[in-house]
This record gives structure tokens, sequence and C-alpha cells, in this order.
């Protein structure tokens, strides 16, 4: 049982720890007027005032919420600002679907009573973390523009110093591929192409070399397994099917799978070459990734994960090659330590 | 989407504190606002949120002769607003501005930020760039960890298991100095693509896929963040 301070009422819930401030003002305080959009902290249709700032309710829980008051649009009716930023949004066209509106109103009252009169291109900096799935930005930006003109301006600060602008320089347009994502990487073999194609063209042995994979099942070219992968935190585990084909020293693993709503498509080419001392492995990775991991991840985040993965690869090749078992744990050392000497 | 459930375990003690968080599954929370967006992702799972924002020394700020120490749940909006004393010329405030959006900068701390290590934050390749201490406590008592050394890979810190951060001690920069500062991002308030810092005599690379790197020469990282720390440079010796 938590006690909630909302608008001024105090609201006893029953509600588990997962559950968020803007869930809690939506179904224990029956406050529809907050909205929820993306429950990321990206669209800001659930800000509202807590502690007299705005915060994103879908950020906060409710329990951390507890004995801190809480303000939301329906406790604003009598707010001398939002009643001018109402009037100002009707005059102005500033509201179509009205989704956004709630969290619009929170920002705007915070922008007119935080920096008074401001211009546009500083109300424009202020919006960006509301978004309006109508685009009607011009009519938001002028309402707030009107109210905000009618108070005195904020104590001059400094005007904010921008870095100039240089030319980027010239890159090479990225290919159109079918997998959108696309990552390179080589690694040298201590052991001569012989013995380490030995180990490259079985897909069990593959398996048993590479940090986080399990191999549940290998029929001609069917293979099905899973394959666990960390960073920091975050971890995901796609269990899926994929299809191996294999030629003179090359080869290529092509397949799918899942991870509760996360999905991912991809393709690993290898090519083996010799070297003075040893080989030479040329791996390609592509893949598509959809759900959640993609809405969170930047793919340049997992170049050093596949960096820190192909070194342990070829190090347990390395081991397995010479007839020693490979290190089997995906060591979050060994990926550091990838990191730190890759530059 | 919802988060999976978890305990919530709000603590009033550094003891409290560090035993909670000597569980399986334990995460401090300050400010969440990196965590929640990767719990209602459902990305992290932790069995038990240990609530640390309130623990004492966590909000307190002590001006020396040497710079500034700022506990750890210190929020970006507060550091934007000059609500702590300014030793950078105004560096770390014009830098709290550019962080996500204001309702995220209200709750958002900078020791949540720099424990969350993402490459692509502000912070951790601002500290990098002061030369800042980070002060961290565990069962074994306080120790002192170097900007520098504090993040290991992206997400990684270096601190061990059943740690957390204190505070930051941040040095002083001597009056007048002048600093440039170079955000690329698609839209205000997104993950940055690239940052560049520009110091007296220092440059950083930051959101290069990797710990902030302390730059000799604008050479041998990604050229979007040479374009960067080159924006820092210029705006710095403008």
């Amino acid at each position: 049982m938590i006690a909630l301070t909302v608008n001024g009422e105090e609201r006893r819930l029953d509600t588990p720890a997962r559950t968020h401030l803007a869930d809690a003002l939506r179904d224990g305080c029956g406050l529809t007027g907050t909205h929820i959009g993306c429950e990321q902290g990206v669209c800001g249709a659930c800000t509202v005032l807590v502690d007299g700032k705005p915060a994103r309710s879908c950020l906060l829980y409710a329990h951390e919420a507890a004995g801190k008051p809480v303000t939301t649009i329906e406790g604003l009716d009598d707010d001398p600002v939002a009643e001018a930023l109402r009037a100002a949004f009707s005059r102005h066209h500033a509201l179509q679907c009205g989704y956004c509106t709630p969290g619009m109103m929170v920002t705007a009252r915070d922008i007119v009573l935080r920096l008074g009169a401001v211009d546009e291109a500083r109300i424009r900096e202020e919006l960006a973390g509301n978004l309006c799935r109508c685009t009607g930005y011009r009519g938001i930006v002028r309402a707030i523009a009107e109210v905000a003109a009618n108070r005195p301006a904020a104590p001059a600060a400094a005007p904010r110093r921008e870095a100039p602008k240089v030319a980027a320089p010239a890159q090479a347009p990225a290919p159109a591929v079918e997998l959108p994502n696309r990552i390179e990487h080589r690694e040298t073999l201590s052991v001569p192409l012989p013995a380490a194609w030995a180990i490259l063209s079985d897909p069990a042995k593959v398996a048993a070399c590479l940090p986080g994979a399990v191999l549940t099942r290998h029929e001609g070219a069917l293979l099905e397994g899973r394959f666990t992968a960390s960073l920091g935190p975050i971890s995901a585990s796609f269990a899926g099917q994929g299809e191996w084909a294999c030629g003179e020293h090359a080869g290529s693993v092509r397949g799918r799978g899942r991870d509760g709503a996360n999905a991912a498509e991809g393709m690993v080419e290898f090519s083996l070459s010799p070297a003075a001392q040893g080989s030479v492995l040329d791996v390609v990775l592509s893949w598509r990734l959809t759900g959640p991991l993609a809405q969170f991840s930047r793919p340049a985040l997992l170049r050093g994960l596949v960096a820190g993965l192909a070194d342990q690869f070829a190090r347990n090749l390395e081991r397995s090659a010479r007839g020693e078992a490979p290190a089997k744990r995906l060591s979050i050392w060994a990926l550091i330590r990838a990191w730190l000497t890759r530059r | 989407m919802k988060p999976a459930s978890f305990d919530y375990a709000p603590v009033e003690t550094l003891g409290a504190a560090l035993s909670a968080l000597s569980a399986q599954g334990a995460k401090p929370l300050a400010g969440g606002q990196s965590l929640a967006p990767t719990m209602n992702l459902r990305l992290v799972r932790p069995r038990v949120l240990v609530d640390v924002k309130a623990l004492p020394g966590m909000r307190e700020v002590t001006e020396t002769a040497a710079g500034l120490r700022l506990g750890a749940a210190v929020t970006h909006a507060e550091i934007e607003d000059g609500a702590v004393p300014d030793v950078t010329c105004g560096f770390m405030a014009h830098v709290a501005r550019g962080i996500a959006y204001r309702a995220v900068r209200n709750r958002g701390t900078i020791g949540g930020s720099l424990c969350h290590a993402d490459p692509a934050a502000d912070w951790p390749s601002c500290m990098v760039a002061l030369g800042a201490t980070m002060i961290a406590a565990g069962p074994g008592g306080e120790r002192r960890i170097a900007a520098r050394d504090w993040m290991r890979a992206p997400f990684v810190t270096a601190l061990a298991p059943g740690e957390m951060l204190l505070a930051v001690e941040i040095p002083r920069l001597p009056p007048g100095s002048r600093w440039g500062y170079a955000k690329i991002n698609r839209k205000v308030g997104e993950f940055a693509s690239a940052l560049g810092i520009a110091l007296p005599g220092v440059m950083v690379a930051g959101a290069i896929e990797a710990p902030p790197a302390l730059l000799h020469a604008i050479e041998g990282i990604p050229p979007l963040a040479a374009v960067a720390v080159t924006r820092a440079v210029a705006m710095r010796d403008a």
C-alpha cells in the first residue's frame, strides 16, 4: 500500500512495485488526462509535475512518488498560467487529435514560468521532448510564445555559445544491402590453415568455440540452437534456426531467431586464408533486428561486442586446434580487453 | 511495455544500501531516467531496485579551493540552473542543458548517468575531459577512481559488484578558461552520434562506440567524432 498525493488529494493504492506513475494515475486514480505514448521517455505525452517540476510519469515508479506532491493536467484547471495557455492553444489551433496535449500543456507551463519571454528557437528546443503525432508544432509554438511574451523575461542568461559548423570529411556512401547492418572483422590465428579449417568446417566445433552459442540440432544444412550475448546489464538470448553452407575455405550461416518480442535475422560469412604464421580469418556479419532491442540499441555499440566475441572465438579456435578445451563462458573481461586493445 | 516484476527497496543508510546491493539481481536506482526505459523495454530485469537517491550525502554539494564535490544524486537540471556552484566556467551548465529533455533532467542524476555508462551520454566524456574523480563505496570502504579508468566498456564501469557511486569530485578550471563542446545528434535531446570536448590543453572524443578517448591529435577516431572535436576546438579557440 502506498500513499500518493495527487492534485492535493491523498490516494491510497495497492499496486506492485513495477507499476509506473502514469499507470497508477490512470488506472489507480482514474485520472486519464495523463496519456501514455512510448513508455520510454521519448514522447512526453505522460509528462506531469512531481514536486512541482515536470517529470515523465512512465519513467518513475509509483512507489518512488509516494509522499511527493503530484500534479496532473486535471490539477491545473484553476492554474492561471494553464488557463492562459488553454485559451492560446485554442486561438492558435495548437491541438488536433489532442493526444500530446496534456504533456504539451505541462511542458508549456514550465517554459513560461521558468524562462518567461523567450524566442521561438528556445521554445522549440525546450519542446524537443514532446512529440505531436499530428505534427502541429507551429500552432503549439505560437500559443506558448504568445503567453510567454506577456511575462517578464527570465534574468538575462548569457547567450548560449554554439560550436561552429565545420565540413564533414567525405565518406563513401553505404552500399544498399538487404540486411541493413554490417560489420567486417579480421582475426589472425596462430594455427595453420588446415587445422583451422578442420574446426571452421564443422558447425558443432564452431559452436563450441563461440561464447554464448549452443547448437541443439545439426542435420545436413539445417542448424538449430541458441545464442546469448550481454552488453552490461542488458542481455538477450535468441533461439532459432539457420542454414549452413560451406565451400573451399569459406562458408556462411544464415539464420533467424527470437528472444521474446525481439526478432533477429542475420548472416555470417567467413573465409580463411593462409598467412606466413598461421592463418587469417575474415568474418562479415550482417543483420536486421526488430523489437525493443532494436529501438534501444545503436548498431554502433554492437561493433564492440562483435569484436570481443571474434577475439574470444579466435583464441578458442586456437586452443581447440591444439587439443585443449575452449573457454566457453562469455567473459566480460575478455570483451573489455578487446575494447581496450582495439584502438 | 511494462517492466518485469521487481521488489522496490528504498534505503536510508549506506550500510543498508550496501547490504541490499549484495543480493543477487539487485540494482541501484537513482533518477531512473536511463534505467527505467531499459526496464520498461524488458532489456534489464533486476530483481530488486535499491533506491539510493535519499541516502545521506547523495545530494550534498561541497565547494573547495580545489574544486567541487557533487553527490551522485544531484540532477542535470540543478547543474543546468546553476543551483550548484560553477567551477568549470559555465562548461557543465552548458552540457547539462543539452542532456535529453527538461522533464528527464529534473530527475536524471549525474551519478546515475555515470553508472549507466552509455558511451553516447554526456557526463562520462565530460568527466574524462575535466579529470574528475569518482568516489565509490563498497563493503571494503570508500575508494577513488579516476574518470579515465571509469568506463571499461559500453555500460560497464570500474565498480565492483556490490559497490556504488557516492559522489564525483570535479577539479576547478582556472578562472576565464575557454572551452568548446560539440554534440552531434539527429534531434535535440537524442543520444549523441558524436561528442567533441575541448578544454584548455585537453581534447576528448565521446560517443565513439567505446569509452571516451583523450586525444593528442584529431586522428584515429570515427569521422563524425573528428568533426565534433574539430568543432569543439574551434569553439574553444574562437
